[in-house]
């Protein structure tokens, strides 16, 4: 038997041959370009009518913003909402794919979809990918079951909690939480508690900034407040608009039209083919 | 007839020219209950009768009429679960397409597609053409459209057609009560009053189904209790 290694076609699956090429082209100081990451604040609590998320609105690539107002929380169903962390790519299409997914699901059964239906499509692909699509969710909706909030880790884990935050600015929004959260929180201290934990990621956070969006989801329907608060409004427009003094003297003006104007005459004979 | 040695495979042409499959296909679809559609001003309206084999038959679990998308709806004439493959694949193509360009499927692009599907089945091995023809009402930027698919993949746009058992005398009737300034209201009760003509036994909201879009653009199928009013309105 000779030592060297046999080439066996792929049986099928996603290949993971390049991302080895990747870490070990890493490994010798040549680096893949940086993909737009969303940096993040994201946060979901369950209140006593069913779930706010939250979100900020910052994305940045690399050390630069990109987006200053961005929407993080996409639309997943009629009752159920997803808000995004990681690379902003990935969140947007997996979340738009298992929508698409859940609609045609919906047309098969003629029932309202679940969460943990979103939930599971979503583990599933991000599994499959063995966390090489960096997409980081926080899911909540209200459906027959009641409220249910999940957050979903690249890897495809899962966890099922009364509040969650992911993305760098995770930490800062859960210190929020940690103190103030308890159960029965009405729609306004739930919208209020939301609030104050993305604010805490955008100011205490380089990767999250600008605006706070919130969405609230309830048995009755969904109200999304996009751009619900403004904390860092452009100040330094200058009012009266900007004037340059003139520097050099207009001596003489004369303009050429580049273009013939091109006069329709009616009635003429058709062109030969 | 040199037709009848031509009648067993799909992929060969009879000297006639004819697939002679299709035609079987057409018959199939001919002995099929009633449907119809009629296309008004401000909206379009189909409609099929729903006999069921046995009175023990639950017929709340019986549904003919799909929706395809929010503002596309279909009916049938033939074989029902050629009918349920055909809804599954086009539910699917408008989702698809949906994903793409971020923009509900235009009904002439969705029609095009199913008969596509249902072309497929005519020019490949092994398989047999669906034996369904479908009624496809929608309503789009293009405002509302009645579009019918046969099995050989051919579809066309009407203003009314009728297909299944009883099609010739339905026809004949549509094209005497059709006009060009119908309301949607107007062409419900001409579609019941078209039913009714070919009905055997006792109309009621149970053994026919509605199903209409208007101008608001959502496709909804009539509640038995809805179908009963109209048909309250038309006696």
């Amino acid at each position: 038997m000779s030592n060297s290694v046999i080439e066996v076609p792929p049986k099928g699956g996603f290949s993971f041959d390049l991302c080895k090429r990747n870490e070990m082209l890493a490994k010798k100081g040549v680096n893949p370009p940086s993909f737009r990451k969303t940096g993040t604040t994201i946060v979901g609590l369950v209140f006593q009518d069913g779930v706010i998320l939250g979100a900020d609105t910052r994305a940045t690539e690399g050390p630069i913003v990109c987006d200053k107002n961005c929407e993080k929380i996409h639309y997943m169903a009629p009752n159920i909402y997803c808000c995004g962390a990681g690379t902003a790519a990935d969140t947007e299409a997996v979340t738009d794919m298992v929508s698409s997914q859940l609609q045609l699901h919906r047309y098969h059964t003629g029932r309202e979809s679940r969460v943990v239906t979103a939930l599971t499509l979503l583990k599933r692909h991000l599994f499959n990918y063995q966390g090489y699509v960096s997409a980081a969710l926080v899911l909540g909706g209200v459906d027959v079951t009641g409220p249910h909030l999940h957050t979903i880790y690249p890897h495809g884990s899962t966890d099922t909690l009364p509040f969650a935050t992911m993305g760098s600015g995770s930490l800062a929004a859960m210190a929020v939480f940690e103190s103030k959260y308890k159960e029965g929180l009405t729609r306004n201290e739930g919208i209020e508690l939301v609030t104050e934990a993305i604010c805490s990621g955008i100011f205490n956070d380089l990767g999250s900034g600008s605006n706070v969006d919130v969405c609230v989801i309830t048995k009755g329907g969904k109200e999304y407040l996009r751009n619900h608060l403004q904390p860092n409004p452009r100040t330094y427009t200058n009012s009266k608009g900007y004037s340059f003094p003139k520097k050099t003297e207009v001596l003489l003006t004369k303009i050429i039209p580049l273009k013939e104007k091109v006069e329709i005459i009616e009635g003429g004979d058709a062109m030969e083919e | 007839m040199g037709d009848s040695q031509y009648s067993f495979s799909l992929t060969t042409f009879s000297p006639s020219g004819k697939l002679v499959q299709i035609e079987h296909a057409l018959t199939a679809v001919g002995s099929g209950q009633t449907s119809l559609g009629i296309k008004a001003a401000n909206g379009v309206v189909i409609a099929t009768e729903k006999k069921l084999p046995s009175i023990l038959v639950d017929e709340t679990s019986v549904q003919k009429i799909q929706c395809l998308t929010p503002n596309i709806g279909v009916v049938y004439s033939g074989m029902g679960p050629d009918f349920r493959v055909l809804v599954r694949k086009s539910r699917k193509q408008a989702e698809q397409y949906h994903r793409l360009y971020k923009e509900p499927i235009p009904v002439t692009q969705l029609v095009r597609e199913t008969a596509a599907v249902m072309q497929e089945f005519t020019q490949s091995g092994g398989v047999r053409p669906f034996g369904v023809s479908l009624l496809v009402a929608g309503y789009d930027d293009n405002g509302p459209q009645l579009y019918q698919v046969d099995p050989s993949g051919s579809y066309f746009s009407w203003k009314a057609s009728a297909m299944g058992k009883n099609v010739s005398n339905a026809k004949t009737f549509l094209e005497k009560r059709y006009t060009d300034d119908m309301e949607l209201d107007d062409a419900v009760h001409t579609a019941i009053l078209t039913l009714k003509e070919g009905f055997e036994g006792q109309i009621s909201g149970k053994n026919i189904e509605i199903g209409i879009i208007g101008a608001d653009k959502k496709f909804r199928v009539l509640t038995p209790a809805e179908v009963d009013d109209y048909l309250a309105e038309v006696e």
